[in-house]
């Protein structure tokens, strides 16, 4: 399999159609398109639509108001400004703290989890109710729940600190620990979700492969390290994929809990266009953030698909 | 050997039960402090052990605010409606990509891939506008339409239809069956663990939705769970009213739970023996 | 004739012209400073106008905080779906006067054939500056606060402090702070005094705490001007940075409202600075007994309004603007205001208001209400600016680092000052 060059993610589509009649030569021509006429009305008018109104209003300077029209033109202007904000360059660095935070204590959170109670017994059960619980509240309810817990203090964190005789941070006020507190809410939130598809992955690995391993005398970490882990590979990969786009598309949870604060210390880059759109309503420089952060966002989910393909040719 | 094996494995129990409650803690925390007095604040406040004399006054507060039974209605009617009509537009995309060639094939996969990341959040201004040109400004379809093509569901049922064997299309093809026939009766069951495991994604995304449809829904008549919510959870100056708030999360967890707790061994096992792949 | 009797005889001439007369259907955003109770209250409100005429049908819709509120009806302004009225921070006008989104209400008053002066007249000269924007009025005020001095009467006693004389001056404060504050080894038990810190509140704090050292935060006259790097800003800076890190009284790092009143009811903190509309909600929980005084000075006594006043977005039609102002003016009238006010802690902006007997018998029974009303003549205009959200972060972003220790007072600001350089339309 070649995963070489830009179409990599493309791979595998080569084998030729097949199920087009050929007693039906001219439907060819406009069956795909038909096909994804739908999907592209849809993303024409809430992807593209918009992107283009973005683009262009990039390039120029707004005054403030929704009466005035007269929109400067500017160039790359908004642009530099936006990579000379401070702030934006935090959000950037915040970002990609924040996603790597989450992401592999998550990761290997629900892997533990998934390992742990993938057997089909009444412990488990309730053990993957409790995992998974928090997946189904809703993630401004969970933060409101988290605004109590890292209440300095008082909170149920510092409380039962406080047993064991441990005065415990600012958990949401201190700007060195603030991100971390918002990491441990996600990967509470989220572990017990990605679970499920680490328990649906084990399911698939073949008995026997793990049973020959347990006959060549591989004790538990190497049956894990050799056998289990690259048989989840595909699993892993789509996990990393959902998880990214989760990661990088929420800020419910900022929005409740910080606004991004102290001193933009827990701000993303998603809030940090939000507010500068909807805040401030510095259009231009919102859709130059937004321009410059998709760019770069979009990398990273070219490149975790293409991770997601070679997984799922892994399996086939 | 033995006994050394059933001590580890007990350790293990009792360490996980351990993790396992230290997961469920901010639950047990929304159910204590639902029922407890002094809901705005005590040295107390956290503790897990339930108050006596307990009172039901955060659960009236909190019945009053909001009128939960609506918010559950619309919230499914959002997550159900959104899923339907994704599940149409994803495996006909879905299928084209994975099974037809066509001029302009790969331009098009990759201006659907652009989708994934630029999340309502960040376009709303634009959007908005968009759903009022379209006259669905304070409409639930207003709140869903953003969502119906999914650039992740195609590239999942791409996938999907890509790992599946030609052998019954082809016997089908040959036999004469139209296209819709041959996606129907042959692919889609086929392809059923990956819509399962695109419906799962789609509807716990859309069930935590807040920003947008705060955005797009004024009518409290309309409102979705998360907006309901957002009543007890977001305030201007000043206090918190604790116990009201732990009553409202409560009141929107305790259906969720009771039903979750009832089909669990089906959901989760059907969710895992479906099979569902990467 | 009045203005009133008139616009009832031309509802009744309306009503007779249209038998089935087309109800006007209106959305009124507002947000509440307490979560739950007051939406609550706001939404039994507003269901009592809508059955109390036929032709008016206001649907109040709930929106969150007071950015929320502003973001929200922007947002659908710019959608083209502008909310009638808004209830909005008093601060904001002069942001949305200048983005265009609001509409000036002397027409209402030309029809109705009121004058700008006679109307105001009832309306504390505090809140005039607020409510109106280069000369015009703009907004009705509706709930309106000053910061106030919470402090733990119990806690006062146990320290030797006389809970008849609260600290009345920055050094008394410290003072009193510092006895009040309980320590145990390294660890605090309880802090002397706290104030919340997060976003929104810190500016508005900061202010009282400039003004109150001689200085002002903005120019009341030119909305494109703040006072960052004077020396009376920083000065305020270096008393809570004293607070914090030399006499450690105050915990370091940011608290949010929400966290300081719980702390003060839990008894983990003895003093704290929170608004007069928190004060019902102070009343309703706090288990000990409490009293609230003016905010200590250094130079003056002086605090800045605070709260939240009714605005009517432009691009409505002439009914639904009509419905709109008839709206306001039942909703700012003495005997709402006057139970809101009640209800709330917010004072009423009306003065008329207190004239009730229903007020004067809340005001003996309750007489913490009072002080505010009694710190009303050292009110000064809310910092109403260009951009207002955008600016006041600047100032909070610098003073929240300096609450971390990441920052000593003395390098706050300067280099901000350039970047909220701000450019108003010529």
């Amino acid at each position: 399999m070649s995963l070489a060059g830009t179409t990599g993610i493309l791979e595998g589509v080569d084998r030729g159609p097949v199920v087009v009649p050929r007693r039906r030569p001219r439907r060819r021509s406009y069956l795909p398109y038909a096909l994804l006429a739908p999907s592209l009305l849809f993303l024409g008018l809430f992807t593209y639509l918009p992107v283009v109104r973005v683009i262009v209003e990039s390039l120029y300077d707004h005054p403030h108001g929704t009466g005035a029209v007269t929109a400067t033109f500017v160039g790359l202007g908004n642009y530099t400004k936006v990579l000379a904000d401070p702030a934006f360059r935090q959000a950037a660095l915040n970002n990609l703290v924040y996603a790597l935070g989450t992401l592999i204590p998550t990761l290997a959170l629900a892997l533990a989890f998934a390992l742990a109670v993938q057997r089909s017994s009444r412990f488990s059960a309730v053990l993957r109710t409790v995992f998974f619980f928090p997946s189904l509240v809703p993630l401004v309810a969970a933060a409101s729940l988290f605004f109590f817990i890292f209440l300095p203090g008082i909170g149920l964190l510092d409380y039962y600190l406080a047993k064991i005789g441990v005065s415990g941070p600012n958990w949401l006020g201190d700007s060195d620990i603030a991100l971390w507190s918002v990491i441990g809410l996600t990967v509470w939130k989220n572990a017990g979700y990605y679970m499920l598809f680490y328990i649906a992955g084990l399911q698939n690995i073949p008995r026997d492969t793990i049973e020959a391993a347990l006959i060549d005398g591989a004790n538990a970490w190497q049956r894990l390290r050799y056998v289990i882990l690259p048989a989840l590979l595909p699993t892993t990969s789509f996990v990393v994929v959902i998880a990214l786009i989760n990661l990088l598309t929420s800020v419910d949870h900022v929005i409740v809990l910080t606004r991004g604060g102290p001193s933009n210390a827990t701000n993303l880059l998603l809030y940090y266009i939000f507010q500068a759109a909807h805040e401030n309503f510095e259009i231009g420089k919102a859709a130059a953030a937004t321009l410059l952060s998709v760019v770069v966002l979009l990398a990273i989910s070219l490149a975790s698909m293409r991770i997601m393909s070679r997984g799922s040719h892994h399996e086939a | 050997m033995r006994l050394e094996r059933r001590l580890w494995q007990a350790l293990g129990m009792a360490l996980l039960a351990a993790v396992a409650f230290l997961w469920a803690t901010p639950f047990l925390w929304t159910l204590v402090a639902a029922f407890r007095p002094e809901g705005a604040g005590s040295a107390r406040m956290a503790s897990l052990m339930p108050d006596t004399p307990q009172t039901l006054e955060n659960i009236r507060n909190a019945l009053e605010s909001g009128a939960f039974g609506l918010y559950y209605v619309n919230t499914f009617i959002v997550v159900v409606g959104v899923l339907a009509v994704q599940c149409v537009t994803v495996s006909l995309a879905g299928y084209a990509f994975a099974r037809l060639r066509f001029p302009g094939r790969d331009v098009l996969f990759y201006v659907f891939l652009m989708q994934l990341m630029l999340v309502p959040p960040a376009l709303i201004v634009p959007n908005l506008r968009t759903i009022v040109d379209l006259g669905l400004y304070d409409t639930l379809p207003g709140a869903m339409a953003p969502y119906f093509a999914s650039a992740f569901g195609t590239f999942l049922m791409r996938q999907t239809f890509l790992a599946l064997p030609r052998d019954f299309e082809e016997a089908a093809a040959i036999d004469g069956a139209p296209w819709w026939a041959i996606v129907w009766y042959v692919l889609l069951p086929m392809a059923q663990p990956g819509l399962v495991a695109f419906a799962i994604v789609s509807v716990t995304a859309h069930w935590n939705e807040f920003l947008w449809p705060l955005m797009v829904i004024n009518d409290p008549a309309k409102h979705t769970l998360t907006i309901g919510l957002a009543a007890f959870t977001r305030g201007a100056e000043g206090g918190k009213e604790w116990g009201v708030l732990a009553a409202g999360t409560l009141l929107v967890m305790a259906p969720l739970a009771v039903v979750f707790v009832a089909f669990q061994r089906r959901f989760v096992d059907s969710f895992v023996f479906s099979g569902v792949k990467g | 004739m009045s203005a009133i009797s008139r616009l009832a005889i031309g509802a009744l001439a309306l009503s007779f012209a249209l038998p089935a007369a087309a109800q006007t259907k209106i959305d009124f955003f507002f947000p509440v400073p307490v979560e739950g109770k007051l939406a609550r209250e706001m939404t039994r409100l507003v269901k009592s106008y809508n059955e109390s005429q036929k032709e008016v049908e206001v649907t109040a819709v709930y929106t969150g905080g007071y950015d929320d509120t502003k973001l929200k009806a922007q947002a659908a302004a710019k959608a083209g779906k502008p909310p009638a009225v808004v209830l909005m921070s008093a601060n904001f006008n002069v942001d949305l006067k200048l983005s265009g989104d609001i509409q000036s209400l002397e027409p209402m008053l030309k029809a109705d054939g009121a004058t700008r002066d006679a109307f105001l007249a009832d309306f504390w000269p505090a809140l005039h500056a607020n409510a109106m924007v280069e000369g015009e009025l703009y907004s009705v005020p509706f709930h309106n606060s000053t910061p106030l001095l919470y402090y733990n009467v119990d806690h006062f006693k146990e320290a030797g402090l006389d809970p008849a004389k609260p600290p009345r001056t920055w050094a008394e404060l410290a003072d009193a702070a510092k006895k009040l504050t309980k320590r145990d080894g390294d660890k605090v038990e309880r802090y002397g005094f706290t104030m919340p810190a997060g976003y929104d509140y810190l500016g508005w704090l900061m202010e009282a705490l400039t003004l109150s050292n001689g200085g002002r935060y903005f120019n009341e006259e030119y909305g494109g001007e703040v006072y960052y790097d004077t020396a009376s800003m920083l000065g305020a800076a270096r008393f809570l940075e004293d607070l914090i890190f030399k006499h450690k009284v105050m915990a370091q790092g940011v608290v949010e409202a929400g966290g300081v009143s719980t702390s003060f009811f839990a008894g983990k903190a003895s003093m704290m600075l929170l608004s007069t509309g928190s004060l019902s909600f102070i009343r309703e929980n706090m288990k000990a007994p409490y009293e609230v005084a003016f905010v200590p000075k250094n130079v003056r006594n002086a605090v800045p309004i605070g709260g939240a006043s009714l605005v009517m977005f432009n691009g409505q039609s002439e009914d639904s603007k009509k419905a709109g102002w008839k709206f306001i003016k039942w909703l700012s009238s003495a005997d709402t205001l006057g139970g809101w006010s009640r209800f709330t802690g917010y004072f009423s902006p009306r003065k008329s208001a207190y004239d009730t007997a229903e007020m004067k018998a809340f005001i003996a029974k309750n007489p913490d209400a009072k002080v505010a009303l009694e710190q009303l003549p050292y009110a000064k205009p809310w910092f109403a600016t260009y951009q207002t959200v955008a600016v006041r972060k600047a100032l909070e972003d610098e003073i929240q680092a300096m609450m971390n220790g990441k920052k000593k007072a003395d390098e706050l600001m300067r280099p901000y000052v350039e970047q909220t350089a701000l450019k108003l339309p010529q």
